[in-house]
């Protein structure tokens, strides 16, 4: 370098100063530090951030993607899938979820997750913009902090969530939950009120359990006495007015759905958990009201060793005819015994305490106790018609007489066991021909004509000279009657008496010693003589006479009482008699004879014959003004009417043969239909086959709702 | 050294003594502290140069982590919502068999960036160790590295112009993630710290 000095212009003197290091540090080196402290307090921002990572296990993740699905909370977004693994063993799938911090201390025992898939149900489309947009995963927890956790267990379909609602949980008892599932609805009154959530199998296994939700405010409307029914489905009603199709909802045409009223108020409210039985319908669900549904049943079971077909689980059983309880299931069961197998029926009845009579609040055993004595004293359980057009059986708790000796069997299998006797069943089909056998065998034709003949000859009888001549007779009774009074020698008595009192007085007057005698035998011929006077039975024949005369009219009155219409005007007749005063006549009449009687016993027997006449004479008198008077004639009009009326009954009669013709046509009928509701005939071949369509039609659209529920995207995906 | 600088025939501007104005270029024989024609500052060498250099290429490549952590890009459409990193988009690009676009993303957003850091830590470190070797090669690889700085704000570019034209409400909307602020402030620290590295201390390494 020094040797090109040449090239030199002028000598540069460079200083090199060494300078302390704060100096010579440039200011630039607050760049990267201010660099460094944004990117670490960025960083370190991040992490405070980033949130809590949670541990969801699933089935599946179909449609989850790492660090793209987030985790939503009604619908807001609280965090997002990080990573997805599967746990050991590939059992399940495992997301890892970055939760926000805020949101993360509420993640406790009670958090559930499921993943948010497009979901077609009967009550609408949920979850369609996750078709576009993907899935995502959704969560309901409460709002009460608790023991936060970081491993969940996920569940397959989002819960029915209250989704922070207030209202009352209810338990419900079924014995087929098959109609119901997870979400049906709680209807009040046709109002959706609640809904079910999953049903689940008893602890025991016999029944179904199914927790409710009812909202405020309708939860109030629930108390001790209210009732569920099953409104699942549609009910087909074939009745007199035709055929009648019920069905509540669509929804709960697939979904199954229950109902319920309170009708008798005074129930106690209830608390959350209540546990409430389920009834089949409507009807069965308002006549258990005065039942108590939830008491505990005395479970028995009868056998048979016959078809048990007619009986079905919900049949009566009657104990002395009044309802006890009820069939609640059947089974078969395979018996071993000397002779082989025998194939017997086991029916197993629940018996409601209470009802058998002996009083509130009895409990299992005293009923059973009381069954036992029962069955000392004969009690048998047996199969009887309930109904006979459907032909449904029910069984029947009576006591039978001389029943051999039998005592309930307790095995460890089975309930107690009631001994049974031998099952008195009508058969529909045979009852029913029997009834029109009987009815087409009766003589109708016959019964006609000998009604026809009946009434000619009351119209005969009616018209029969001889009745017509009855008050002539009568009339002729009494004259024969007068005459007789009229007798010679009846007014020969008198005299003859006269005398003999007058000889008598001879002979007291004549001699004193003698007179006794005399007297005697006076006395005695006197008796005699008195005798003679009875003997000649006029006071009996007359009284007789009356009496038939009385008869005469009584049989009149018998004969014409057959026919109503003519015993009214007869009635009437005899009405107007007694207007007449033919009774009070008679009765004086009577009373007259008896007077003539009491004057034929009395001394002044002199006046008697007059006396008589004079009264017979009156009585004569009166028989003529009767006869003036138009009783005959009213006799003879009334008669007359009587006849028209008996031609009147004729003439409705002929038309009879008419209207047994239109019984019988109505019978043929009544005979069709039944023969109809044989399986073979058209009109059941008809009914069978729509109501089959019609099941085919539901299972369809419940089938089609399955599948739609269980893989919604088959709806979008065409498959 | 002889050798080569008679081969060469060089001679520095301090050893003819004079100053060359580095705003305006007018050389200066005698020491006056400002340019007489343009009034900057006149120093034969900044020795302030090599630090300048270091704290802002830390600065940037502090400034380069967070831009390939975090997201370039926020695409929200109606149905989805992405954030793309750098890395990550390039990876996409590849994955949908755009190879040329993800070429140039990747040279651009990739390659220049950490290229330059090296470029730069390079010539510097060879200055401190007064190499003397590849001399020209050095200018010209720092020459490269100035021409080039420009041009790495593509990316940035990209992410503004597409933030700026694509914001249908709901339908669909691109907003620039943290990571753009980053490379932006990237690139910004790399072009200052290729600015304040002074050339001439390439030439001075054989001297004390």
């Amino acid at each position: 370098m020094t040797d090109d000095a040449p090239h030199k212009i002028a000598e540069m003197s460079v200083t090199h100063t060494r300078r302390p290091i704060w100096q010579r540090m440039s200011l630039v080196w607050l760049v990267p530090i201010i660099a460094l402290a944004v990117s670490l307090f960025v960083a370190w921002q991040d992490y405070i951030n980033r949130g809590t990572l949670i541990e969801i296990s699933f089935d599946n993740a179909a449609g989850v993607i790492a660090e793209e699905t987030v985790l939503k909370y009604r619908d807001v977004t609280v965090g997002r899938v990080e990573k997805i693994s599967f746990a050991e063993g590939l059992s399940v799938v495992l997301l890892q979820v970055r939760v926000d911090n805020n949101v993360a201390p509420y993640l406790d025992d009670d958090a559930q997750f499921w993943v948010v898939r497009p979901n077609v149900t009967v009550r609408g489309v949920t979850g369609l913009d996750t078709v576009l947009s993907g899935v995502y995963i959704e969560g309901t927890w409460d709002d009460q902090l608790d023991v936060a956790q970081t491993a969940f267990v996920g569940v397959e379909n989002a819960p029915v969530s209250r989704g922070g609602q207030r209202g009352t949980e209810i338990t419900l008892r079924t014995r087929d939950g098959s109609a119901l599932a997870e979400g049906a609805p709680i209807l009040h009154k046709g109002i959706e009120v609640g809904f079910l959530e999953k049903p689940n199998l008893s602890f025991t296994g016999n029944e179904v359990l199914v927790t409710g939700f009812v909202r405020a405010p309708y939860d109030k409307r629930i108390t001790a006495n209210t009732r569920f029914w099953d409104i699942s489905g549609f009910s087909v009603n074939l009745g007199a007015s035709g055929v009648s199709l019920d069905v509540s909802s669509l929804a709960s045409l697939i979904e199954g759905g229950v109902a319920f009223d309170t009708v008798v108020s005074g129930g106690e409210a209830i608390r959350d958990g209540h546990l409430f039985d389920m009834f089949d319908d409507e009807a069965s669900a308002r006549s258990s009201l005065f039942a108590n549904p939830n008491r505990e049943l005395l479970n028995m079971a009868v056998l048979f060793d016959r078809s048990v077909s007619g009986l079905s689980v919900g049949s009566e059983v009657q104990f002395q005819g009044v309802r006890v309880g009820e069939v609640t299931s059947l089974s078969a069961f395979v018996e071993e015994t000397s002779a082989g197998q025998l194939v017997r029926l086991r029916a197993n009845i629940g018996i409601e305490p209470d009802r058998l009579g002996l009083g509130e609040g009895t409990t299992v055993a005293q009923a059973l106790s009381f069954i036992e004595d029962q069955v000392a004293q004969g009690l048998r359980a047996r199969m009887i018609t309930g109904n006979i057009l459907s032909g449904s059986l029910s069984i029947e708790l009576l006591i039978v007489q001389d029943a051999p000796a039998a005592a309930v069997q307790y095995s460890d299998s089975t309930y107690p066991i009631l001994p049974a006797t031998t099952s008195q069943i009508t058969d529909v089909a045979a009852t029913a021909e029997g009834v029109l056998d009987r009815i087409s065998r009766l003589p109708v034709e016959e019964l006609m004509t000998s009604t026809i003949d009946t009434l000619n000859s009351i119209e005969r009888l009616a018209n029969d000279d001889s009745l017509r001549e009855a008050p002539v007779s009568l009339a002729a009774l009494l004259d024969e009657t007068r005459a007789l009074i009229a007798d010679e020698d009846l007014r020969a008595i008198p005299s003859d008496l006269r005398e003999t009192v007058a000889g008598a007085q001879r002979l007291i007057d004549k001699d004193i010693s003698t007179v006794a005698t005399d007297l005697s035998k006076v006395v005695e011929s006197l008796d005699a003589l008195l005798q003679q006077a009875d003997n000649a039975e006029l006071i009996a024949t007359l009284g007789r006479t009356l009496t038939r005369a009385e008869t005469t009219i009584h049989n009149i009155e018998t004969a014409t009482n057959q026919l109503p219409a003519m015993t009214e005007q007869l009635n009437a007749l005899i009405a107007k008699a007694n207007a007449l005063e033919l009774q009070a006549l008679v009765d004086e009449a009577t009373g007259l004879i008896r007077s003539a009687d009491a004057l034929i016993s009395s001394d002044a027997t002199a006046d008697l014959p007059a006396s008589l006449a004079a009264s017979l004479d009156e009585l004569r008198a009166v028989l003529a003004e009767i006869r003036e008077g138009g009783a005959v004639e009213n006799v003879n009009a009334a008669l007359a009417s009587a006849s028209a009326a008996a031609r009147a009954i004729e003439t409705s009669v002929e038309g009879l043969p008419a209207l047994s013709e239109r019984a019988s046509r109505l019978v043929t009928q009544t005979e069709d239909v039944i023969s109809s509701y044989s399986t073979r005939s058209r009109f059941g071949q008809d009914m069978s086959t729509t109501l089959r369509d019609i099941q085919t039609a539901a299972d369809a659209v419940t089938s089609l709702a399955r599948t739609i529920q269980r893989n919604p995207s088959s709806l979008l995906r065409g498959r | 050294m002889a050798i080569a600088r008679s081969q060469t025939n060089l001679i520095t501007a301090q050893e003819a003594g004079l100053v060359a104005c580095t705003g305006c270029g007018s050389v200066h024989t005698q020491e006056p502290s400002k340019c007489t024609r343009c009034g900057s500052r006149l120093r034969s060498r900044d020795d302030q140069s090599l630090q300048k250099v270091w704290a802002f290429l830390i600065a940037g490549m502090i400034a380069y982590l967070p831009a390939n952590i975090y997201p370039m890009l926020r695409t929200k459409t109606l149905f989805s919502y992405s954030e793309d990193t750098i890395v990550g988009g390039v990876i996409a690009l590849f994955k949908y068999g755009n190879y040329g676009v993800a070429a140039v993303v990747f040279v651009a957003s990739v390659l220049i960036p950490i290229g330059k850091f090296i470029a730069v830590g390079y010539l510097t470190i060879s200055v401190q160790l007064r190499s003397q070797s590849h001399q020209h090669e050095k200018h010209r690889l720092y020459e490269v590295v100035e021409f080039i700085g420009r041009w790495s704000m593509i990316d940035v570019f990209v992410v503004a112009i597409l933030s700026a034209l694509v914001q249908l409400g709901g339908l669909a909307t691109i907003k620039p993630g943290i990571a753009a602020v980053s490379f932006a402030l990237s690139v910004v620290f790399t072009m200052l710290a290729a600015q304040s590295f002074d050339s001439r201390l390439i030439w001075d390494s054989d001297r004390t």
